[in-house]
C-alpha cells in the first residue's frame, strides 16, 4: 500500500471518528441482553422479597444472593462481545469503568450493611440510589432516552421509599429494575434484531 | 479551502488531542473541583474541631457553606458556559457524568436527612466522591484522579470501623486526596503544556 492511499483527507477522519462512534452505537445494542438478564433478576428478587414481607413467611436463604447470579451471564456475554468486537471505543471503555465501579460501590454498600446491621428500609432507598448513577450516566453517554429516564426514575423511587414501609419499597426496588434495566433492554435487543434482518 | 491530509497515526492524534482539549477544559474548571473540595474540607475539619474539641452542640451548621459554595458554582458554570466554543465527546461524557453525581449527592442528603445525620452519613458520601473521581480520571486518563477515586474508596470502607466524630476526618482526607491535591495537579500540568 503506498503512502497516498494511506492519507485521509480531514473530512474523512472525521468521517472515520463518527463511524467508529456510530460503530460503538450498534455495538452496545448487542449488550441489551446483559440489561434484560440483570432487570429480570432484580425484579424476580425484588418481588419474592415483597412476598415475603406480604405473607410473613420467610425463606431459609437470602433471595440476594441470586444476584451474585448475574454475574455470570454478564460475563459470559462481556467475553463473547470482546471476541466479536474489532476495536474498543473510548466509550466503551468508560462504560466498563461506570459499571466496575457501580459494582464496587454495591459491594462497599454491602459491606457497610452487614456491618452496621438491618436498617433495611434505608438500604432499599440506597441501593436504588446508586442503580440510578451509572443507568443516568449509560443513558446520558449513548444519547439514550429510556436510560435516562430509567435513571431518573430510580432517584424519584429512591426518595419516595422513605415514606413507605420495607414492602412497599420492594415493589419500587422491582420498578427499578423494570424502567432503568428491562425496558431500555428489551427496547436495545429489538432494535438490535431489526438491524440484523436489515 | 485546502484540504489537509491526515495519516491514519494522525486521526488517532487528532482523537489523543480531544482528550487533551476536555483535559484542558477539565483543567480550566478545576476551580469547581477546588471550591467544593475546599467548601467539603473546611466543612468536615471544622465540624470535628467544633464537636469534638469545643463540644459546640450546633456543630452541623458548618454544612451551611455548601449554600454559598452552590451559588457560586451555579455562577461560574454559567459565565464558563457562554464562554466556551465547542464541547468535545469526553466532555460530554463527563457533562453527563457530574449531573449524575449532582443528583446523586442530593437524592443522597434526602435520605440521609431522614435517616438523621447523626448516623454513619461519611462513608456513603465519600462512596460518591470516590465513584465521581474515578470514572473521572479514566475518562481524562489521568492517574492523580484515578487514584484519587480508588483512595476515597478504601477510605469509605476504612471509616465504617470509626465512630461518627473520627469518620468526618475520613470525609476530610478523602476529599483531599480525590478533589483539591489531583485538581491542583491538572491545573499545573495544563499551565506546562500550554506554555
Amino acid at each position: 500500500m503506498n503512502e497516498a492511499e494511506n492519507k485521509m483527507t480531514e473530512a474523512e477522519s472525521l468521517k472515520l471518528i463518527n463511524e467508529m462512534i456510530g460503530k460503538a452505537k450498534r455495538s452496545y445494542i448487542t449488550t441489551g441482553a446483559a440489561s434484560i438478564v440483570w432487570g429480570i433478576l432484580i425484579i424476580f428478587c425484588s418481588l419474592l422479597t415483597w412476598y415475603q414481607f406480604y405473607t410473613n413467611h420467610f425463606f431459609d436463604f437470602d433471595v440476594w444472593l441470586l444476584v451474585f447470579l448475574a454475574v455470570i451471564p454478564q460475563i459470559y456475554f462481556s467475553i463473547k462481545e470482546k471476541q466479536k468486537k474489532k476495536f474498543v471505543s473510548h466509550d466503551e471503555r468508560t462504560m466498563t469503568y461506570l459499571w466496575t465501579t457501580f459494582g464496587i460501590c454495591i459491594f462497599v454498600l454491602s459491606f457497610y450493611n452487614s456491618k452496621f446491621g438491618s436498617n433495611e428500609h434505608s438500604s432499599t432507598s440506597l441501593f436504588m440510589l446508586m442503580y440510578g448513577i451509572p443507568t443516568f450516566i449509560t443513558g446520558g453517554v449513548f444519547k439514550f432516552k429510556p436510560m435516562i429516564f430509567g435513571g431518573l426514575i430510580c432517584w424519584v423511587l429512591s426518595i419516595a421509599s422513605m415514606y413507605t414501609d420495607i414492602a412497599v419499597d420492594m415493589l419500587f426496588m422491582a420498578a427499578c429494575g423494570l424502567f432503568a434495566w428491562l425496558i431500555p433492554g428489551i427496547i436495545l435487543w429489538r432494535r438490535y434484531k431489526k438491524q440484523q434482518t436489515c | 479551502m485546502e484540504q489537509e491530509n491526515f495519516s491514519p497515526q494522525e486521526s488517532l492524534q487528532l482523537i489523543q488531542s480531544m482528550i487533551t482539549k476536555t483535559r484542558r477544559d477539565i483543567g480550566d474548571n478545576s476551580k469547581h473541583f477546588l471550591l467544593w473540595g475546599w467548601a467539603t474540607f473546611i466543612a468536615c475539619t471544622a465540624q470535628f474541631i467544633l464537636k469534638n474539641i469545643y463540644g459546640y452542640p450546633k456543630h452541623y451548621l458548618v454544612w451551611l457553606i455548601i449554600i454559598p459554595a452552590s451559588i457560586i458554582s451555579v455562577y461560574m458554570g454559567i459565565k464558563e458556559g457562554k464562554k466556551r466554543d465547542a464541547t468535545t465527546y469526553i466532555g460530554e461524557s463527563m457533562k453527563y457524568l457530574w449531573m449524575g453525581m449532582g443528583i446523586s449527592y442530593f437524592v443522597l442528603s434526602f435520605i440521609l436527612s431522614r435517616m438523621g445525620w447523626q448516623t454513619n452519613v461519611f462513608p456513603f458520601f465519600i462512596l460518591l466522591y470516590g465513584l465521581g473521581t474515578f470514572i473521572s480520571g479514566k475518562l481524562l486518563q489521568f492517574k492523580p484522579l484515578v487514584f484519587g477515586g480508588l483512595s476515597a474508596f478504601a477510605l469509605a470502607i476504612g471509616s465504617t470501623f470509626f465512630s461518627y466524630d473520627y469518620q468526618m476526618l475520613f470525609g476530610a482526607g478523602a476529599i483531599l486526596i480525590s478533589y483539591i491535591i489531583p485538581a491542583y495537579m491538572l491545573q499545573r500540568k495544563n499551565r506546562s503544556t500550554t506554555k
